[in-house]
């Protein structure tokens, strides 16, 4: 198999909502640049529609038994409405889709804990809410990630990129190829509180793949998924060199938000705030290879520092100048 | 989005059957009120504000002596507690307690499920109990929960009144209900107290502090009315903003926020956005306001929003920074909308000369798109450098800072 459980050359996607805007839109873009990957669609009223270059059917139980595509759909990606996402989702887990990615953003609370413990139940793989999807070089992409042109940010290469943000896990990729690191997969998990797939679910399902060279990890505050993964590696889970940047510690010297109330801190005590990630972060790279950048842009030099190899030459100058300078 | 406890107890406590003290809600004295407090032999009245740590403030207060109630209630419905303007003030039956409680219900994310948390020494802040003391139950399945589940709990950690064990865990099924069938991230009943009435003991939730899931299937801000998460009323500039977005969904323009310092910042796609600001802050820059924008907003709505950016008094430096888009136009948001608001505001004379500029940004157009903005800065003689991908994005607040200390003397805060 080449490829990940994510998105593999075995992959065969069915899009649900997928005459959409944005949905139709990323089949199309995705058809001219992968060929192949998406297989079919599902809009309820629209089976049969001819405006997208795959076939189009009313319910997903037709397009599994279709005998054209029925037998190569095995991961969905789901584009609908909030409110309509534990329905899809749940459409697809009772027929035999085992690996999901919700690209919606702002699925209810509610709705992602009753889709996790699903999921759980099944043993299914779901990436999201709030995925913006997979790419993987030497395989192709699963949803928008990449925009129109992903060879701006992707190459083939050994690092494995997990955010929760979809537009920083391009832009990491982005800023790792110029300095001479492509990508072996790029994973955007989204920032839901309740993450069906967690940077230490990734981490588990990829540790034995010699492809990867290194992970570079994209965390905010909120939540203990972060901190999970100072616990994956403590524990002798994960063993590849990681590097991680945290955002929000800004955050703390603001006004009191509601984003992360104490709720979480009671419940996890010592973790969910962006300084509680770092450290634990930093006191598991005291034994093992991890390191915290500071800054964002020092992802690359904890990259370098853990001695994570380059895929190919450098090709930024140490000193960027300016396009235009007025000054 | 959090609940004032007045709004909480009328909206979410009455419909799931959460024992709650006799109230009444009150922004000045009236005969309504009078005649309450007429009925009760002692009240407690509380401000209606969203930060928490009240009683420390001295913004709940138990009034004994019914002369003077109304004083009491004109000063706490109508002060500020930690800055923040009191609504009103909420004036309850005061009740003769035996035992305080602490109860929430919230999501775990170690376990990625409900947990109801539970302590039997209530009453004090929740950080001040001893985390030995403090109890955690995991909701198996979300949809299902029975009292005999939270009786086997309480037993199960040793809970000492005997005699509690069937009616409190029936309020807290209550409870739990109400957080899953209300969709919230957060109730917290902080104490839930045993109180005497005559020779019965009842339970009954003494505070009530609820934060919605502002992405529930019923959206609070059109149940409760939108409030600014800073706990601030908006400032006139934050409700010119977010009429941008109204009535036209192409892209988002108007998540302004301000904050006192004298860096705008104009950034594009939610991680992005947050790094930079995050970096900006590192290194010491003053951020004025925070706009998060992002799918390919129209011009009209960028024109819009670099206006009332640029408005803010007392700025000093601009930062303009975003990733590689993948569908928002460089052309259309930069080289249109924000050089079109830079083009009428110097027509106008509102266009500062002595800002410092920085612009990061890459996506479709984006030659095309930093080439305008070029032109456009050098017909209105604005200062700064544009750069495209190869700049990593959060270098952009970093290279202002230099820039801003070169040409104007800019003193950044020490951060520690």
């Amino acid at each position: 198999m080449k490829g990940t459980v994510y998105l593999n050359d075995k992959t065969g996607v069915v899009v649900i909502g997928a005459t959409g805007r944005e949905a139709s839109q990323v089949i199309k873009e995705s058809e001219a640049l992968y060929p192949g990957i998406v297989k079919a669609g599902i809009t309820p009223g629209k089976g049969g529609s001819t405006e997208l270059p795959v076939p189009v059917f009313d319910t997903l139980a037709e397009a599994v038994s279709d005998p054209k595509v029925g037998k190569l759909l095995n991961t969905a990606l789901i584009y609908v409405p909030p409110v309509s996402v534990l329905d899809a989702v749940m459409e697809c887990l009772d027929n035999g889709i085992k690996v999901l990615y919700i690209i919606t953003e702002h699925v209810p609370i509610r709705d992602s804990e009753i889709i996790y413990q699903e999921k759980v139940r099944r043993g299914a793989i779901i990436v999201g809410g709030t995925s913006l999807g997979c790419f993987v070089p030497s395989v192709g992409r699963i949803g928008a990630i990449g925009g129109k042109d992903p060879s701006v940010a992707f190459r083939d290469g050994g690092i494995v990129v997990i955010s929760k943000s979809g537009g920083l896990t391009v832009t990491t990729a982005e800023m790792f190829k110029r300095r001479g690191w492509g990508t072996y997969m790029a994973l955007a998990i989204g920032g839901d509180i309740i993450s069906n797939t967690t940077y230490s679910d990734v981490l588990k399902e990829i540790k034995g793949d010699p492809k990867v060279k290194g992970v570079v990890m994209l965390g905010e505050p909120g939540g203990s998924y972060e901190e999970q993964v100072a616990d994956l590696i403590t524990s002798g889970g994960f063993d590849k060199p990681v590097a991680a940047f945290i955002s929000g510690r800004f955050q703390e010297r603001m006004p009191e938000g509601v984003a992360f109330g104490h709720a979480g801190a009671i419940v996890e005590r010592g973790m969910g705030k962006a300084t509680d990630k770092i450290s634990r972060l930093e006191a598991a790279g005291k034994k093992y290879p991890v390191k915290v950048a500071f800054y964002y842009h020092d992802l690359v030099k904890a990259i370098e520092s853990l001695g994570v190899p380059r895929d190919f030459e450098d090709s930024t100058a140490e000193h960027v100048k300016p396009l235009y300078s007025t000054i | 989005m959090k609940l004032y406890e007045h709004e909480a107890l009328g909206a979410i406590f009455k419909k799931y059957k959460i024992p709650v003290p006799r109230y009444v809600f009150a922004t000045e004295m009236t005969d309504a009120v009078q005649q309450f407090v007429e009925k009760e032999a002692g009240v407690v009245v509380k401000s209606m504000v969203l930060v928490g740590k009240r009683g420390k403030a001295g913004a709940v207060k138990v009034v004994s002596d019914k002369t003077k109630v109304a004083e009491v209630v004109k000063d706490l419905a109508t002060r500020e507690v930690y800055g923040e303007k009191s609504i009103g003030a909420l004036v309850e039956e005061k009740l003769d307690i035996e035992k305080e409680f602490y109860l929430s219900v919230t999501y775990s994310t170690k376990d990625r499920a409900p947990a109801i948390i539970f302590s039997e020494h209530g009453g004090m802040d929740v950080e001040e109990i001893d985390p030995k003391l403090i109890h955690t139950h995991i909701i198996q399945d979300v949809r299902s929960v029975y009292p005999y589940q939270i009786r086997q709990f309480l037993a199960g950690i040793g809970f000492s009144d005997k005699e509690l064990l069937r009616p409190l865990s029936e309020v807290i099924v209550n409870i739990y209900n109400a957080f899953v069938g209300a969709e919230c991230r957060l109730l917290e009943i902080n104490p839930l107290v045993v109180a005497r009435s005559g020779d019965k003991r009842k339970i009954v939730a003494a505070d009530a502090v609820v934060i919605l899931d502002d992405d529930a299937s019923v959206n609070p801000a059109v149940v409760y009315g939108a409030r600014s998460a800073q706990g601030r009323p908006m400032t006139q500039r934050e409700q010119d903003a977010v009429l941008i977005d109204q009535g036209d969904h192409r892209g988002k323009a108007g998540s302004y926020v301000e904050l006192d310092g004298d860096i705008a910042m104009m950034t594009f796609g939610g991680g992005g956005s947050t790094v930079t600001a995050e970096t900006a802050i590192e290194a010491g820059l003053r951020i004025a306001n925070l706009t998060d924008i992002g799918g390919n907003p129209p011009a009209e709505k960028m024109y819009r929003i670099s206006r009332i950016i640029l408005s803010k008094p007392g700025l000093k430096g601009v930062l303009v920074c975003g990733g590689t888009a993948s569908n928002t136009r460089i052309d259309v948001t930069l080289g249109e909308g924000l050089a079109k608001a830079l083009d009428d505001m110097n027509a106008e004379g509102k266009l500062d000369k002595n800002l410092v500029w920085v612009v990061r940004r890459s996506g479709p157009e984006y030659v095309k798109g930093l080439k305008m903005l070029h032109e456009c800065f050098v017909r209105n003689g604005i200062r700064g450098e544009i750069y495209d991908s190869q700049l990593p994005i959060t270098e952009a607040p970093i290279r202002l800072k230099e820039l801003m200390i070169k040409h104007i003397g800019y003193k950044p805060e020490q951060v520690v």
